[in-house]
């Protein structure tokens, strides 16, 4: 992929107007020519100053799949009534007439109360007749005004159930909003991280004769590291949902977390425990009264091994890649995704009964 | 009371989860050759990479080469290292190649099979592979008669107990009508036409499928998409290569049996058929086939007012001076091999009557370009002082399948100025571009269709055989005579190409 960054200069305050004339003009090629627009959706992120050069260069991955016109705001309601714009293309060429084809980024940096009404900026910026996708990619108040208003704007809206501080009460906000019939499609990225995870684990159960196992799983056993506590216990909520598991007694011990549950066919142990120091998901493993699939990570971090094992006879085995959990291409597979994600919503509802225990 | 149920993996059931196919093993025969080791190989090691294949699968390669399985593994990984160095990595592959076996055997033998049986039999308790079987023909063509019968014989052609077996045939079907039709006879003694999969990998090109997306998820072009608006249709499949090392099967093919039958016809049966009612096998099979069925037959008298070939001569191609066929390796020095065809065609149904679809395709043209180029009737009028539109032409919608996929549409605007002065301009959209990602191998995606049982991107018997309908009548002529008319390489073909429009009064355009 051939790119190329450019920056418009100067900042400060401009007019609708003066924005599409100067995103025109950064379309504008050395020799004169005007590079192509691409556009198939639009992307508002809120984030913060911290988070903004992070988040800039996510964007422009993005770009190469989903070319957007990308709305950066760096919010800081503590300030002084201000708004900063700063405008910059991503253009590239790609085969062999040299034609330039750009996607846009507008940063806005709104601090005082102009950070509490977003949406004022935001709205005329966007491209019509394109879906709107409201990414927010650090902790968010989903009860705000502030946060009502900008979804309104938003076809879908991504979150990350791991990015607040207390990971319980962000899965509960999250459930609560993917309830609510007044709030657009809701995705969450430790969601999509868990996909490759759910798949391996489908793969396990692809022969005919061990597809009954999932009514016979007995325990569960997942290992996680510290800040995947709540990767882990969407893995154990959507196997309970889509198994029909009743989540029914919680105990702790020393950071290990035992969670019973009641299954169609039995009874079913399910340990949490955070001893991997260094992958969110380290290893999830289901026991049968015979068989036990297993998928972890490899030594190469990269890969994650899959085997099935009856009693002591490895019956199956396989190494694959994991995937990559870039913030950029968790985002993308989001924005692949349009409308309410059902399995998402059992998963969260059977994971916050977990939590009510 | 038994227990009646059919269980289902329900982890599996959920449409943001990739489909997966079912446990099953894949044999290639012929798989010393190159396609298995620079194409299926690879495709199928990405597909196990990125998580597409089930926990049971298995390959088993077959071939006359001596070779152990590790030496076939170990062959097959410098190929794959060759193409990605450094990209592989050593437990994918490693766990990968645990199910890759080899089986040396002449596949004109009964014992071959016999022992293929067994092994199938023994993969199917060890690896779990169910009884599924795809049996993918990379050998000669010559001897696909001889597996299928062999195959059926030993009765793996069977579909037993929910299992399923396949079978998989490369190009080219045949060489002409009868031997296709005598080649689907074959295949079809012995496997039902719902488990044969003829693999074009054209069809598996993103690009190819996009002319679909593009007619039939966009309902402004359908309405005009017919004779009432388009004066002519230009379909040019140009390759910018010589024929190489590939001589000796050039002097045999040529670019008739090369590349019309197959990828042109694909190009223009996805632009000339109907909308079908579901993007299944069946209903776009059926369509592809009724376009086939309503082209006019060629007359075989008069060939030449429907029919130009052509064969390169030393030219010069970007800035390189190259040899003509018949300098090139393994050719006949007096050859009349046809490296370039131009076609007149006409689809006689309601929607396309009287509208000539004009074909080329060679090699050794200027560039790389595959497109459709639709031109619409001129306008009936203008208001415009006759001087002012002097260079005006008609729209022409053109769908660019490479280089850069994308659209481009020839409209009249207003020069600047105080005049009326209306000149073309061509608007053009990169969607190609639009999207950076690259897409998926060809056969990467046809091979995850073949095991997942979806045979819509695959050829039917009757596409094959009416694609050769089509042009026998010129094949059984040019066999005839000693007659070709020559370019210089790095051009757009012979004049005799550019009098085929001329005599209509139109003229090819430069892609």
């Amino acid at each position: 992929m051939i790119g190329e960054s450019r920056r418009a200069p100067g900042g400060g305050r401009m007019s609708i107007g003066q924005i599409e004339h100067e995103l025109g003009r950064l379309r504008t090629n050395g020799d004169g020519t005007l590079a192509l627009r691409s556009s198939v959706l639009n992307l508002i992120v809120v984030t913060d100053e911290e988070s903004a050069n992070e988040i800039t260069t996510s964007v422009s991955k993005l770009a190469g799949r989903y070319p957007a016109r990308a709305l950066v705001f760096v919010a800081d309601p503590e300030g002084e009534s201000n708004v900063d714009v700063g405008l910059s293309a991503f253009c590239h060429a790609r085969g062999g007439g040299g034609a330039q084809v750009c996607a846009e980024q507008i940063t806005i940096r709104a601090e005082g109360p102009p950070a509490a009404h977003l949406e004022s900026l935001a709205g005329p910026l966007l491209i019509p007749d394109l879906p709107v996708f409201l990414w927010y990619p650090g902790s968010f108040s989903p009860y705000s005004p502030e946060f009502a208003a900008m979804a309104e704007l938003a076809d879908r809206v991504i979150l990350d159930s791991a990015a607040s501080e207390d990971y319980e009460v962000c899965l509960r906000e999250i459930a609560k909003l993917v309830e609510d019939p007044a709030t657009p499609a809701i995705g969450d990225l430790q969601w999509v991280g868990l996909s490759p995870w759910r798949s391996l684990l489908a793969d396990t159960f692809g022969a005919p004769e061990r597809v009954g196992e999932l009514e016979k799983i007995e325990r569960v056993e997942v290992l996680y590291a510290p800040g995947g506590e709540n990767r882990a216990l969407l893995l154990i909520g959507w196997l309970a949902s889509t198994l029909g598991w009743k989540p029914e007694r919680a105990t702790r011990n020393d950071g290990d977390q035992t969670v019973e549950f009641s299954g169609p066919s039995g009874d079913i142990s399910v340990e949490l425990s955070p001893d991997s120091p260094d992958a969110r998901l380290r290893r999830i493993r289901l026991y049968s009264e015979e068989y036990s699939f297993q998928v972890s990570r490899h030594r190469a971090f990269s890969d994650v091994r899959t085997t099935v094992m009856r009693g002591e006879d490895l019956l199956a085995e396989r190494t694959v890649h994991i995937g990559s959990f870039d913030l950029g291409v968790l985002v993308g597979e989001e924005m692949g995704y349009r409308g309410h994600d059902e399995a998402y919503g059992a998963t969260l509802r059977t994971a916050v009964e977990v939590l009510d225990l | 009371m038994a227990d009646t149920r059919v269980l289902q993996n329900v982890l599996r059931d959920e449409q943001r989860l990739p489909s997966v196919p079912e446990p099953g093993v894949m044999v290639i025969f012929g798989a010393s050759g190159d396609l298995t080791s620079r194409k299926l190989v690879p495709a199928l090691y990405d597909l196990a990479a990125q998580r597409r294949l089930p926990l049971e699968f298995a390959m088993v390669g077959i071939s006359r080469t001596e070779m152990s399985h590790e030496e076939f593994r170990s062959k097959l990984r410098k190929t794959l290292e060759e193409q990605r160095s450094g990209e592989v990595s050593d437990d994918v592959w490693e766990s990968f190649s645990n199910g890759i076996f080899y089986m040396p055997g002449d596949s004109k033998k009964t014992e071959t099979y016999d022992e293929l049986k067994e092994l199938l039999k023994k993969l199917d308790s060890e690896r779990g592979t169910q009884g599924n079987r795809a049996f993918y023909l990379s050998s000669s063509p010559s001897l696909f008669p001889a597996i299928v019968q062999h195959l059926g014989e030993s009765g793996m052609n069977a579909e037993e107990n929910g299992a399923w077996s396949r079978l998989v045939v490369e190009k080219p079907f045949g060489r002409d009508l009868k031997s296709a039709e005598e080649l689907n006879a074959e295949l079809q003694r012995y496997f039902g036409e719902t488990q044969i999969y003829r693999i074009d990998h054209y069809l598996g090109k993103e690009t190819v499928q996009n002319i679909l997306a593009l007619r039939f998820s966009n309902g402004i072009f359908e309405p005009i998409w017919n004779q009432h608006f388009v004066d002519h249709v230009q379909i040019t499949v140009a390759e910018d290569i010589g024929v190489g090392t590939r001589g000796a099967f050039y002097e045999e093919a040529g670019a008739l049996r090369d590349i019309v039958q197959n990828h042109v016809m694909q190009v223009l049966c996805l632009t000339a058929m109907e909308p079908p009612v579901a993007f299944d096998a069946e209903s776009v099979r059926e369509e592809k086939v009724k376009v086939l069925k309503a082209v006019r037959p060629i007359p075989e008298d008069d060939v030449e007012s429907y029919a130009v070939r052509g064969q390169y001569e030393r030219g010069w191609v970007w800035g390189e001076e190259v040899p003509g066929y018949r300098e090139e390796e393994n050719v006949d020095s007096e050859s009349v091999r046809e490296t370039f065809v131009a076609l007149k065609l006409f689809v006689d149904n309601w929607r396309w009557a009287g509208v000539p679809f004009y074909i080329r395709a060679g090699k050794r043209m200027p560039k790389k370009a595959t497109e459709v180029a639709i031109q619409f009737h001129a306008s009936p009028h203008t208001p415009f002082a006759r001087d002012d539109t002097e260079g005006l032409e008609p729209n022409v919608l053109v769908v660019r399948v490479q280089p850069e996929e994308g659209l481009s549409l020839k409209i009249g605007a207003k020069v600047p100025g105080s005049g009326f002065e209306v000149s073309s301009v061509n608007m053009d959209l990169l969607y190609g571009t639009a999207f950076l990602e690259e897409a998926p191998d060809a056969y990467q995606r046809l091979l995850l269709d073949l095991m997942l049982g979806d045979p819509t991107l695959f050829i039917r018997a009757d596409e094959a055989e009416g694609a050769w309908k089509i042009l026998d009548p010129v094949m059984d002529r040019w066999s005839r005579e000693r007659h070709v008319s020559f370019y210089p390489a790095g051009t757009w073909g012979p004049g005799e190409a550019d009098d085929l429009l001329s005599q209509d009064g139109r003229e090819w355009r430069r892609p």
